[in-house]
């Protein structure tokens, strides 16, 4: 009863963790990314394509991690250089994107709204002998399949590399001490333009997880708003890798349990709000702490 | 002097002109002819009377979503939730527009399209609170409140607002009393084009004439300075953005007593997020926004029928919008500037 939820909502958590922790570094780096939506969506188109084509699941995630990681350089260009307004170009790149999506889907492969390709091969899962008999850890360590692993490696990586790299501190410096940086030497703008060409490559990579790891095709609505959610669970971490991930999975879970309650009479779309609402208490309780605490130094 | 505004024309008009150059490379990749294209849009848009009227139909929620946008703009909040309180105020007088059975339409319209207005400035008194009280980015509330007034109208018109014997996620109708009458039948165009064109017009006159005008717009430009003065910035802010939202709620009245005349789940193709791009495309000016409502309007209701005449699928005008967005707020003259510097 409780290991299909866990197995679920693990299997929930991978994209937007690996999102998340994309749009991390980018905001860590300087960039609020809104577009980590667009950048979903084409990994999942590519990596479906890609699959379908080579039958090799190596080259898909490939594709999908340098297709997301082009759409990071396209609207992180955009920024740093032209000046423009992050926040717009990020929504500006959701509604661009999706729209020259479905354009493609029709205009080249005659479709419309869902692609099902013959041969697409999915991400294999990793059964652990023992393990998996064990209730419980069995449905958390055994049976997912390697972008849930490498999503979860990236937590420690990503925290030990901001917190004791010199690449970390220059990122960080981007971010947060522009003109600093630039007076050490540095090229703020070309580091934080990787910065979202790694937040891009995430995202593409969590959009292959949902083509070719979940459903093992492509449809229009296949990301369903998970980039946000992603933004979601990274203001939730306040940039923190750990309390990123423990952000990602808790929208995870939520989502696994509405699956699961449907028809139980509880409205789906209440529980699809929770992430949203959640993210919008975090920042009151960090609002008013910050309040507190400036109150009592002055 | 006419130099001068010809120029700022040009300047405006440059992110539109760049983004039809990269939908005629989308266009042309896949194997279509972009000229015969967008003659056939502009001739879907604008070739007579019935298609003018379309054009202006599919213009009108623009106009208000790109009003209220420009309103928190220019005073420097980024509010991004117009989507939300277009949903809200969409459903409000949608259901008072099928409760209120009885009520002569000069009763039932007023209130209806209030109660759209009253419950889009209500959905930002939350975010208002938060960033001018506790400094809460109020980019990140307002996306988020989207997101949660689309689920909470969807929810609504699935369960408790949901009509009678019908499988699918819509109220009922609204009487016939509360539906704005039409200004040119068959055609769709209803008052709600004559009332927000109004609306964008009045906010010309109140932008330049009046002293909140004059006065929030300077807090957009520089707060420090307004601060120094003595205007109160925080309570300017926190009525600019109440402000927003009541017009972005009254858009979504306007929408579903004219056009639609019921709430249905999915109620706004974006139309909260196109006004963006409208405001930003105008520079937040009267004259600038209602262009460039009309440009966006023009391409939604010839995309609408393209699909019809060719094989071009409709998506190619949100590839143009996206586009346009993109390019509405990026300095072009750097682009000019680098390449001077590297030769």
């Amino acid at each position: 009863m409780i290991d299909p939820l866990i197995h679920a909502a693990l299997l929930m958590t991978t994209p937007i963790l690996l999102a998340a922790i994309g749009g991390l570094v980018n905001r860590v780096g300087g960039i609020v990314n809104i577009g980590l939506e667009s950048m979903m969506l084409t990994g999942a188109l590519v990596a479906v394509i890609v699959s379908a084509d080579t039958g090799s699941v190596m080259l898909a995630l490939f594709a999908a991690l340098v297709a997301g990681g082009i759409v990071g350089l396209l609207m992180s260009r955009v920024v740093t250089r032209l000046a423009a307004n992050e926040i717009i170009v990020g929504l500006g790149f959701s509604v661009a994107v999706a729209g020259l999506v479905r354009f493609l889907l029709k205009s080249v492969y005659g479709v419309s709204g869902t692609f099902n390709p013959p041969g697409v091969v999915m991400l294999p899962r990793i059964d652990i002998p023992v393990i998996a008999d064990v209730p419980i850890l069995g449905a958390i360590l055994s049976g997912q399949d390697p972008l849930t692993w490498f999503a979860w490696a990236m937590v420690p990586v990503t925290a030990f590399v901001l917190a004791r790299t010199r690449l970390g501190l220059r990122l960080r410096a981007a971010g947060s001490a522009e003109t600093t940086a630039r007076a050490l030497g540095l090229d703020p703008l070309a580091i934080r333009d990787a910065s979202t060409v790694f937040a891009g490559a995430m995202s593409g990579l969590a959009g292959a997880h949902l083509s070719i790891g979940v459903v093992g095709l492509f449809n229009e609505g296949i990301t369903g708003g998970r980039g946000f959610i992603a933004l979601a669970a990274f203001y939730f971490g306040r940039n923190r890798p750990w309390r990123t991930a423990l952000g990602a999975l808790l929208f995870g879970f939520f989502e696994a349990l509405q699956i699961r309650l449907q028809g139980r009479g509880v409205p789906a779309e209440l529980v699809q709000m929770l992430p949203y609402l959640i993210v919008i208490l975090v920042l009151t309780g960090l609002g008013l702490a910050n309040r507190r605490r400036s109150g009592s130094s002055s | 002097m006419i130099r001068a505004a010809l120029a700022n024309l040009a300047a405006a008009a440059l992110p539109f002109v760049l983004a039809l150059a990269i939908g005629a490379i989308v266009l042309a990749v896949t194997g279509h002819d972009p000229i015969s294209v967008y003659a056939l849009m502009a001739s879907e848009a604008f070739g007579g009377t019935r298609r003018i009227a379309a054009t202006l139909t599919a213009t009108t929620p623009l106009l208000l979503t790109g009003l209220a946008t420009a309103i928190a703009f220019r005073a420097g909040v980024f509010n991004v939730g117009i989507e939300g309180c277009f949903y809200l105020g969409g459903l409000a007088a949608a259901t008072l527009g099928f409760w209120l059975v009885g009520w002569p339409a000069i009763a039932i319209i007023p209130v209806a399209l209030l109660a759209g207005a009253l419950i889009g400035g209500a959905w930002m008194v939350a975010p208002a609170t938060l960033k001018v009280r506790l400094g809460v980015d109020e980019v990140v509330t307002t996306l988020m409140l989207n997101f949660i007034a689309i689920n909470l109208t969807s929810w609504l018109v699935n369960g408790p607002l949901l009509a009678r014997g019908s499988a699918n996620s819509a109220t009922p109708a609204i009487e016939k009393a509360a539906e704005l009458p039409r200004l040119l039948p068959p055609s769709t165009l209803h008052l709600g084009f004559i009332i927000s064109l109004a609306l964008v017009i009045l906010y010309g006159f109140w932008d330049r004439f009046t002293v909140t005008g004059f006065r929030s717009r300077l807090v957009g430009l520089n707060a420090r300075f307004c601060r120094a003065v003595g205007i109160d910035v925080p309570s300017l802010l926190f009525r600019m953005m109440i402000l927003s939202g009541l017009i972005g709620g009254l858009a979504g009245a306007i929408h579903a007593l004219g056009l639609v005349h019921r709430f249905v789940a999915g109620f706004s193709p974006g139309y909260g997020f196109t006004g963006i791009a409208v405001a930003l495309l105008g520079r937040n000016s009267a004259l600038g926004m209602i262009l460039a409502a009309l440009v966006f309007g023009a391409l939604a209701s010839s995309g609408a029928t393209i699909q019809l005449f060719s094989d071009v699928p409709i998506e190619i005008v949100e590839v143009l919008q996206g586009t346009v967005m993109i390019f509405a707020v990026a300095k072009l003259g750097l682009l000019l500037r680098d390449r001077r510097g590297l030769a």
